[in-house]
């Protein structure tokens, strides 16, 4: 990755050198893979892990919650 | 002129094709409802035409009170009064709307089924943690099974969903568990989705069902049965078979047309069709046949829900919303408008006549005159495209001159699944709703509203739903869309993380923590199961209460046409949602139904109706009932911050 670095000034000093922003500049393509984030998950197992881990309130008994709530109201 | 054309739409790009239109004579939704009056008795629902003795009309009297001598004067030929003619009206339309989003999702499972036995070979399995997550809610096994085995144990359940008689249906156990009971105090709970359609259609009958709560009671079923039912099993399969969808950028409005390529929209509601087109139309065979004939290629474009669903799967821009169907084809830069089901104006075919474009119907049971059939297939799906396809190539030649494509387009960002939302704000590791109730909590976020529904030709042409939304997010409400509501924001610009200059500080400082619009696109009208899932996370996930009843939201359908926007309307209402409609309200003729509807149910359901065609004011009648919300919640007060530290920590830990 190519650094941009830019001066800048601090106070009670001279200015100093930082380095610039490094995130992809511009809009995303019509129709490109930027958002797509499901085929990350690769295996069947990571799958019915995240399905335990994101959407426990229906598939795992470990949360808390309006239904389960830590100290019974 | 110019003024009265501004009126029927804030859109440019449809103000400019009425105007083309009108210089070319051609006849379409606009004019037609200048010339078409409302029916002034059947928009209040005092009309019964269910049997011969009939059609009788009942309306309420104008400009004065009625006396009770009067009111029992007011019934039909068969002594039906005015409140079970307008209740039983009422129950059709939701039979209606429920029968629509139950016929596309049992052709769906249909084509699931088909694709998980092998018989269809172009359509797969695409998203398998869909897959298994369903598995897991119906209790099928999973194990070493195949994909497609699996498939095939969900989509033989699914379908006897149907035509289930007794028990309840499968995905009601998502609900939070309190609206379960509530669903089972009322006898509310649906046993099978054509069985409430069926039941809805005898009730209403000549001679059936009298008591107009009763007949209410069974609309609130009917429309359970669409959306914790047929809806929701159809977004769950096609997510499975197309994908959940993640954020997707593209464009929106009639400017996406290609003045050099051939143009083709895909108009309707089921994607089945769609996404075999948008495949096919990469072929280099078909490109390559589509330069031979002039063309520099092939542009697909979608319109209304059709084009929501290969939006927010492939990115694939829309050509425009429902009231500007008939506009694309004024552009005549349109070589096929290829149709399915639901929301098809018939006044294409005449549009069309005026042009090169073909109307191309593809479900047998939505044929049109004027139009050219050519069918479906999902059995042979690729070729069936590809012969869709090279008509409307074959159809380039045929362009005149009299061309023009408005220059009007935007960029918008749709595919905001529950899934998606989800995993936005808590990441990989964690997905959670937990930091959207925590900027709920701390009232950087004020509420939650689902504006979704039509457009309509009755009001100014997406002036209502995005001066609307524009007024909820400067209240720091987040916005939750499908259908042709999002369509119109999309055209307005709402729906990109830019769009937070519109916001409240608040919102805006979460969107631009998070990254997203102030306004989340979340699909077509079929998936309004998508909002009913997130609303239900947010319950799950604590601070908010115990019922999506609880929480401080509220949902709109401001531009409202079709029967199906009542049953999403009903079924979010017997959720515990407070939901506004504005452009006329169907029972206005009678007023005890009117207030069963817009009072009584709060009471039994926690929800209620409200009518309110001015979007100012709707939106603040949705702001009041989320403070209202909040305030129940007791979280309507800024909290002084207090920043523990060990000893205290350890003090709190003693109690």
């Amino acid at each position: 990755m190519d650094y941009k670095v830019e001066e800048k000034s601090a106070p009670g000093r001279n200015k100093v050198e930082v380095l610039g922003a490094t995130f992809e500049a511009g809009k995303p393509e019509i129709g490109g893979e930027d958002g797509r984030w499901r085929q990350k998950l690769d295996t069947r197992e990571e799958k019915l892990k995240y399905l335990q881990t994101g959407e426990r309130y229906w598939y795992s008994k470990e949360w808390f919650g309006s239904e389960k709530r830590k100290n019974p109201a | 002129m110019a003024e009265e054309k501004e009126t029927k739409s804030i859109d440019q790009a449809t103000i400019e094709m009425i105007e083309k239109a009108d210089q070319d004579g051609v006849r379409m939704v606009f004019s037609r409802a200048e010339t078409t009056k409302a029916c002034p008795i059947g928009v209040e629902g005092s009309c019964c035409s269910n049997c011969a003795m009939g059609p009788c009309r009942v309306p309420l009297p104008k400009g004065k009170e009625e006396t009770p001598e009067e009111k029992k004067k007011r019934a039909g030929v068969c002594g039906a009064t005015a409140e079970t003619i307008t209740a039983r009206n009422f129950l059709r339309k939701i039979a209606a709307g429920a029968a629509a989003h139950g016929d596309h999702g049992r052709r769906v499972a249909e084509a699931f089924l088909l694709a998980a036995n092998g018989e269809s070979p172009e359509f797969q399995i695409k998203d398998e943690q869909k897959l298994l997550q369903l598995a897991l809610d119906l209790g099928i096994d999973i194990g070493d099974r195949s994909n497609n085995e699996i498939a095939t144990d969900i989509g033989e359940t699914l379908i006897k969903e149907f035509g289930k008689q007794k028990g309840e249906l499968l995905f009601l156990k998502r609900a939070p568990l309190k609206r379960q009971e509530i669903w089972r105090e009322q006898g509310v709970a649906p046993r099978g989705i054509d069985r409430e359609v069926v039941e809805a259609m005898h009730r209403t009958h000549m001679g059936v069902d009298q008591d107009y709560q009763n007949l209410l009671h069974q609309g609130a079923r009917t429309a359970l049965a669409d959306g914790w039912g047929g809806s929701m099993i159809t977004t769950e399969l096609q997510d499975i078979l197309f994908g959940t969808p993640s954020p997707v950028f593209s464009q929106i409005n009639l400017g996406v047309l290609k003045p050099d390529e051939v143009n083709v929209i895909i108009h309707g509601h089921e994607p089945q069709l769609a996404e075999m087109v948008a495949v096919v139309a990469q072929d280099p065979e078909l490109v390559a046949y589509a330069k031979s004939k002039g063309a520099k290629g092939i542009n697909l474009a979608g319109m209304c829900c059709t084009a929501n669903e290969i939006l927010m799967r492939h990115g694939i821009p829309v050509a425009g919303d429902f009231l500007q169907q008939e506009l694309a084809i004024v552009t005549g830069a349109v070589e096929a408008m290829v149709v399915d089901v639901q929301c098809i104006m018939q006044g294409l075919a005449d549009v069309a006549s005026c042009f090169h474009t073909k109307i191309i119907t593809t479900d047998p049971r939505a044929k049109m005159e004027g139009a050219t059939h050519m069918e479906f297939n999902d059995r042979n799906a690729t070729e069936s495209a590809k012969v869709i396809l090279r008509a409307a190539i074959d159809n380039f030649p045929n362009r005149s001159q009299n061309v023009r494509i408005p220059d009007n387009r935007t960029g918008l960002i749709a595919g905001f699944s529950h899934e998606t939302i989800n995993y936005l704000l808590g990441g990989m590791f964690r997905a959670s709703y937990r930091p959207l109730n925590d900027n709920i909590i701390n009232g950087r976020i004020r509420g939650v509203a689902g504006v979704v529904g039509c457009s309509n030709a009755r009001v100014t042409h997406d002036d209502i739903h995005v001066t609307m939304v524009k007024e909820l997010i400067k209240s720091d409400v987040l916005v939750l869309q499908t259908g042709c509501a999002a369509m119109a924001c999309g055209k307005a610009g709402l729906l990109v993380p830019e769009a937070a200059k519109y916001a409240g500080e608040g919102l805006a400082s979460v969107c631009e923590a998070v990254g997203i619009p102030p306004v989340l696109h979340l699909g077509a009208c079929i998936d309004n199961s998508r909002i009913l899932i997130a609303a239900t996370a947010m319950v799950k996930d604590g601070g908010l209460g115990d019922d999506i009843s609880d929480l401080p939201a509220a949902g709109a359908a401001p531009e409202w046409m079709s029967e199906k926007a009542l049953t999403i309307g009903q079924y979010f209402v017997s959720s515990g949602v407070f939901t506004i409609f504005g452009v006329n309200w169907p029972t206005l003729g009678s007023k005890e139904v009117t207030d069963f509807l817009f009072k009584d149910m709060e009471k039994l359901y926690g929800g209620k109706w409200a009518f309110e065609p001015d979007p100012i004011q709707a939106a603040k009648l949705m702001i009041e009932h989320i403070d209202m919300k909040r305030k129940a919640l007791g979280i309507n007060k800024a909290r002084e911050r207090v920043l523990y530290d060990m000893e205290m920590r350890r003090e709190l830990e003693s109690v």
